[in-house]
């Protein structure tokens, strides 16, 4: 196992630094020091001006100071240059530790939760908001360096140099910070209306382009735009009132902090303290050289500050992705004594949906013996789905236990729980590399004929042979050679190639590509034969044969039996197969006056 | 540069004599930053005279108030766009983009993912226009304040404006040389961002494949790959990007550092008096902020850059051509005539010569496999898209020739998936004729076996569907949207797998509804299964963007071709069963 990069889960952008924090402080360090060098090689000029103006210069101590202040440019130079590769390599390092820690902590959070989220918003955690972090860490921190560094040496400076100038100096920045608490008085409140606002219009642009398609088919868009229109409108009032508010001070305060208004502040203070004998020219000069820079230091971070927000949010997200709670795994893992499944009193319901009604399933006890079929039926959202997931450990149950061959699910390691259940959903996975090496996902050290027997028994090996390259093909990514009927009979290979005693299926698969249902169902029937086989099922008919039929509804197991005793039964199952034969028998008709009945195509 | 100026002029839009007359106010400020700048010449040959001439000192710094005042005037007026007009051009720039969105054909608002749109009308406007005024002013700033103190100096002296000259232009080359290393590198870094990510999404969808294996995490060794090859094109960008940068940064300092050695040598020869180096030297200094912030901004450039490009692009995407005097429908027939189309960016016809008739109040069902044209045909009665040969005409009118207002309020359209507004439910069904009553609204939410689900509902007809959520199934979300069309009540019906996606229990109430929908209209409909269109007037077997059969049900049967395969496997399909 490589070590984990973090102790405990990062809270925010500063925790989630922890694992490069050495380079950083460098970084910052670095940072510290071209600005100190920087502000080092101006305190070069008063002397060498203190020289040119005596009565005899001598050249010699003007070359030593300007030698000094070229050293210290050079220094600032390279200690600017190393700041910025040392922070920008740390957070390319970085970004490749949480990529890995993310991949690494997807791999024990319960399979659900990378289910539920699906692969788009973990490819936003993982590339999206990783990349965010990157302006902050690696733009950012030198500059935090350089912003500290300089105000701070700058005034010590100063002060050294004349303690009155100084002061006329430093009156520009409280009276800016004065203007600047002026702009952001009830800064929190106008946020929040500006954030609410911003929110607002964000979800009013996804739902006017999103369902632009749609509105489009009733007229050209007119309604809609009336509603982005009107909410346009608020949020570029709110806007208008913030900005109304604060734009006074927030003007004044940007133009204080230009440099000439403290030139003109210094050298009217200092023109008139020569007038009084008590300053000289090069103390003047050292001024006029380093007080615009004090005001210009804060410039660079409040620009980057947007960006900081973003890295933020960022840093939140993969926070909040590591402290995702793992899938406990046994100190003493156990192994299965048979391909039987049994659930007994299982109720579960998501975490964060706890709200009583909104429990998935409710006490549902169920024997599967090995070898057997036995099909999960209900209405959409009867918690058919759920409780297939539940068996290869997608989620915990909440209370009540389910046991393969005798032994709980939480007593078995990850791998051994995934190789003793395939699951074949409609959504199929298939790696950008070659069909074989696809197929070997299922068990890698399986021999090019096993590979090829799989793919036969799949009905795959015809029209994978008929690829450019045969099994050498690679995959299109997201399939774009391979239709969907194809790429199903490659995971199905994969499947049977795997040979797990007990599969589930989504019987939707079988459908999933209408020209070539037969195919797919012949695969099928080649993986599921002397399995343990749990289908969820849609199309009534397809189970008839099932050893045991699971009717759920609403979370609740209300009826089980096999296909003639629940219709004899009278019940839910009687009903839903009654709702069936009349949906098989549709028939559209356009004219009112036909009201011929419908008859049955089956027949 | 010219680029960049005449697209913020196009983004400005109405905005355009605001954002003129702020950068017009940017330069003027900028100049007589520079002039003032500049009154260090005369100020400190005042200070450096001995005796000390402050009366002459105390004039100078009277002026330098007085253009100090004038400056940060005009600058205040400058920053009425940063402040006060910038919200307004955001929100012009957005409802320009809304409007486009209605007026372009379908096909060019499929084309694009509805995030991209997304990004560039809310994410891309924000960054513009933040950004518009500030970066603007900065660039002005650099450019104009340093070319007003080298004039300045050439007065003073023009050995040391020679030295300016050829010193802080090469700003300009290193500058280019960063951006043009930055782009070369971007190409690539997207190329290995672009690899990681499908990488990730491999290993995302693969996890319960990959836990089985134990191929997960470090040992996921396609992932780790793809990372390290990420790492190491940043790496490499790096080194290209920074040294040109932090050059720039210190071009500043290396060139006082000159103009200090250059100025002393001259001093000492007598060539140059002492407070004009001195001057120059505080002159000098100024233009270290300007130029550092420049490097800083880097990054926003690029926002800004990319951000214009985009909505340039959405801006650029040309409407659906209107015609000057619409025609109006009064016949509900449809006829497609020798259609051929093709979509954007693609090479092969999607439909090719296609033609047929639906007569007005008839069923005209399409079949055929995947990808031979069944929905491109229902997506181009809508006029989806113009076609690039014959025409598809409604009564006798092509289609190009009517408002296409028009057109779509004479047409409903029955999907599979449905879209509902953040509205109320009542609001929901009643975008289809904003004009009609409650009751009329409730009438057809019954006629479309709505009332039962929406009873349940904690406000009924009230609700809004964003405080449900997800609650409603597919098949009450179905049901609302054909509620919709009802209330519409358009001649034409198009209905395109509608029940696909249902659950058997839904399905039943869903293929109600319908059968209320389409009485008495022109009905078109796209149907996997083929015993619900067996009653069809006319079936249209489409193989490859041609009609390859045509005829009734009991026609195509007798032909035993193509339809009859679809026939008969469709039986056996049905009769699967899980055991054999």
């Amino acid at each position: 196992m490589t070590q984990s990069a973090f102790t405990k889960p990062p809270t925010g952008i500063w925790s989630i630094m922890a694992p490069i924090k050495g380079r950083i402080a460098g970084a910052i360090a670095l940072g510290a020091l071209s600005a100190a060098t920087s502000v080092g090689s101006l305190l070069a000029i008063p002397p060498i001006a203190a020289q040119l103006l005596s009565e005899s210069p001598d050249a010699g101590v003007i070359w030593r100071w300007l030698g000094l202040a070229v050293v210290l440019v050079a220094i600032a130079f390279t200690s600017r240059l190393a700041a910025f590769s040392v922070s920008h390599l740390a957070a390319f390092k970085l970004e490749v530790i949480l990529r890995t820690a993310m991949a690494e902590h997807l791999a024990k959070v319960p399979l659900g939760y990378v289910v539920t989220h699906g692969s788009g918003a973990i490819k936003k955690w993982m590339q999206d908001d990783v990349q965010s972090l990157h302006a902050f860490v690696a733009d950012t921190t030198p500059l935090i360096g350089q912003a500290y560094t300089i105000p701070a040496l700058s005034l010590v400076v100063m002060l050294a140099t004349d303690w009155r100038l100084a002061i006329a100096t430093l009156g520009i920045v409280p009276l800016g910070m004065i203007l600047i608490q002026l702009a952001m008085h009830d800064y929190a409140e106008q946020r929040d209306a500006y954030d609410r606002a911003n929110e607002e219009i964000n979800g009013i642009i996804i739902e006017f382009v999103q369902g632009m398609q749609v509105v489009r088919t009733f007229d050209d868009g007119s309604s809609s735009f009336a509603r982005f229109q009107k909410s346009l409108d608020r949020f570029t009032q709110t806007l208008r009132d913030w900005n109304a508010k604060s734009q006074m001070a927030g003007r004044l305060a940007t133009l204080l902090f230009e440099p000439l208004p403290t030139l003109l502040a210094i050298a009217a203070v200092g023109t008139w303290l020569m007038g009084q004998g008590t300053l000289t020219l090069p103390r003047l000069l050292v001024f006029l050289l380093l007080a615009p820079r004090l005001c210009g230091a804060f410039k660079p971070i409040l620009t980057l500050s947007h960006l900081l927000n973003q890295s933020k949010a960022g840093a939140l997200r993969i926070g909040s992705v590591l402290a995702e709670p793992v899938l406990p795994q046994p100190k003493q893992p156990e192994h299965p004594q048979d391909a039987s499944v049994t659930l007994s009193h299982v109720t579960f319901f998501y975490s964060g949906l706890s709200d009583g009604d909104r429990t998935a399933l409710q006490d549902v006890s169920l024997t599967i013996p090995a070898g057997t079929v036995t099909a999960l039926v209900g209405a959409s959202g009867a918690g058919k789905t759920t409780l297939a997931r539940l068996i290869p450990r997608f989620w915990d149950v909440t209370e009540g236990a389910i046991a393969i061959g005798g032994v709980d699910v939480r007593q078995m390691t990850s791998e051994t729980l995934m190789s003793w259940v395939s699951f074949v959903f409609q959504d199929t996975f298939l790696l950008h590399d070659t069909i074989r090496d696809n197929i070997k996902l299922g068990r890698p050290d399986a021999t090019d004929q096993e590979v090829e027997a799989a793919a036969r028994a799949a009905q795959a090996h015809d029209f994978i042979l008929a690829l450019p390259n045969g099994y050498d093909t690679i995959a299109g990514e997201r399939g774009s050679r391979l239709s969907g009927g194809q790429r199903q009979r490659i995971t199905i290979a994969r499947a049977i190639l795997q040979d797990n005693p007990i599969v589930v299926l989504d019987e939707a698969t079988a459908f999933a590509d209408p020209e070539n249902a037969a195919l797919i169902q012949e695969a099928i029937a080649a993986l599921t034969r002397h399995k343990t086989l749990i289908v969820i099922a849609h199309r009534l008919p397809s189970i008839m044969n099932a050893d045991q039929i699971a009717v759920l509804d609403r979370g609740r197991l209300v009826e089980r039996g096999n296909h003639d005793e629940l219709v004899a039964m009278g019940g839910v199952y009687s009903r839903l197969w009654a709702r069936h034969q009349e949906a098989q028998n549709w028939e559209l008709r356009g004219r009112a006056s036909t009201t011929v009945p419908l008859r049955n195509t089956h027949a | 540069m010219l680029k960049t100026y005449r697209r913020m002029m196009v983004v400005a839009g109405s905005y355009k004599p605001q954002l003129q007359k702020a950068l017009a106010l940017s330069i003027i400020a900028s100049i007589l930053q520079g002039i003032i700048f500049a009154l260090f010449f005369p100020l400190l040959s005042a200070l450096v005279a001995s005796p000390v001439n402050f009366q002459q000192a105390w004039q100078l710094l009277g002026l330098f108030g007085c253009l100090v005042f004038v400056e940060g005037l005009i600058r205040w007026q400058e920053l009425d766009f940063s402040w006060l007009t910038s919200t307004d051009v955001a929100h012009e720039t957005r409802l320009r983009l809304g409007e486009k969105l209605r007026h372009i054909p379908l096909q060019a608002l499929n084309q694009r993912r509805s995030g991209d749109l997304n990004v560039v009308m809310s994410g891309n406007v924000s960054e513009l226009v933040m950004w518009i005024g500030s970066l603007a002013t900065l660039v002005i700033q650099t450019a104009v304040v340093p070319s007003v103190a080298v004039l300045v100096t050439l007065l003073i002296d023009w050995r040391l404006a020679v030295a300016l000259l050829i010193f802080f232009p090469l700003a300009v080359p290193i500058y280019r040389q960063m951006r043009s290393r930055v782009k070369t590198n971007l190409r690539k870094s997207v190329n290995a961002d672009a690899d990681a990510a499908s990488r990730v999404v491999e290993y995302a969808q693969g996890l319960p494949v990959l836990r089985a294996n134990n191929q997960v995490g470090a040992r996921s060794q396609r992932l780790q790959t793809a990372l390290e090859c990420q790492r190491t094109v940043q790496r490499q960008g790096q080194r290209l990007v920074s040294l040109p940068l932090i050059t720039m940064s210190t071009l500043v300092e290396v060139g006082i550092l000159i103009i200090i050695a250059m100025g002393a040598l001259f001093v000492v020869q007598g060539t140059l008096s002492v407070p004009a180096l001195l001057a120059l030297i505080v002159i000098a200094m100024r233009f270290t902020e300007p130029i550092a912030q420049l490097v800083g901004l880097t990054s926003v450039f690029d926002l800004m850059e990319v951000g214009l490009e985009r909505i340039e692009a959405v801006m650029n995407i040309p409407a659906l051509p209107v015609p000057p005097v619409p025609t109006a429908l009064t016949r509900f027939d449809i006829h497609f005539d020798q259609v051929y189309f093709r979509y954007d960016s693609h090479t092969q016809w999607a439909l090719q010569d296609v033609s047929f008739q639906a007569p007005a109040r008839s069923l005209t069902a399409l079949v055929g496999p995947s990808g031979s044209g069944k929905t491109t045909i229902s997506r181009l009665i809508g006029r989806y898209a113009d076609v690039q040969a014959g025409a598809i005409r409604i009564g006798d009118v092509n289609i190009q020739e009517v408002d296409p207002a028009h057109l779509m309020r004479s047409i409903s359209v029955v999907f599979q998936d449905v879209y509902l507004f953040d509205d109320t439910i009542l609001n929901n069904i009643r975008m289809a004729k904003p004009d009609a009553t409650d009751g009329e609204v409730e009438a057809v939410a019954r006629a479309a076996n709505c009332y039962d689900f929406i009873a349940r509902l904690p406000e009924g007809y009230a609700t809004r569907i964003g405080d449900i959520g997800g609650t409603l199934s597919g098949g009450e979300r179905q049901r609302l949207s054909i509620a919709r069309a009802m209330l519409k009540n358009a001649p034409i019906v198009l209905l395109d797998e509608p029940t696909s996606a249902l659950d058997t229990e839904s399905e039943v109430a869903v293929q109600d509804a319908i059968n209320q929908l389409v009485v008495d209209k022109t009905v078109i409909v796209i149907a996997h299964r083929l015993s619900t269109i067996a009653a069809a007037d006319s079936i249209l077997v489409l193989e490859d963007g041609n009609i390859t059969e045509q005829g009734s049900h009991r026609e195509l049967l007798a032909n035993r071709g193509r339809y009859t395969a679809m026939w008969e496997a469709q039986q056996q399909a049905q009769e699967w069963r899980v055991v054999a």
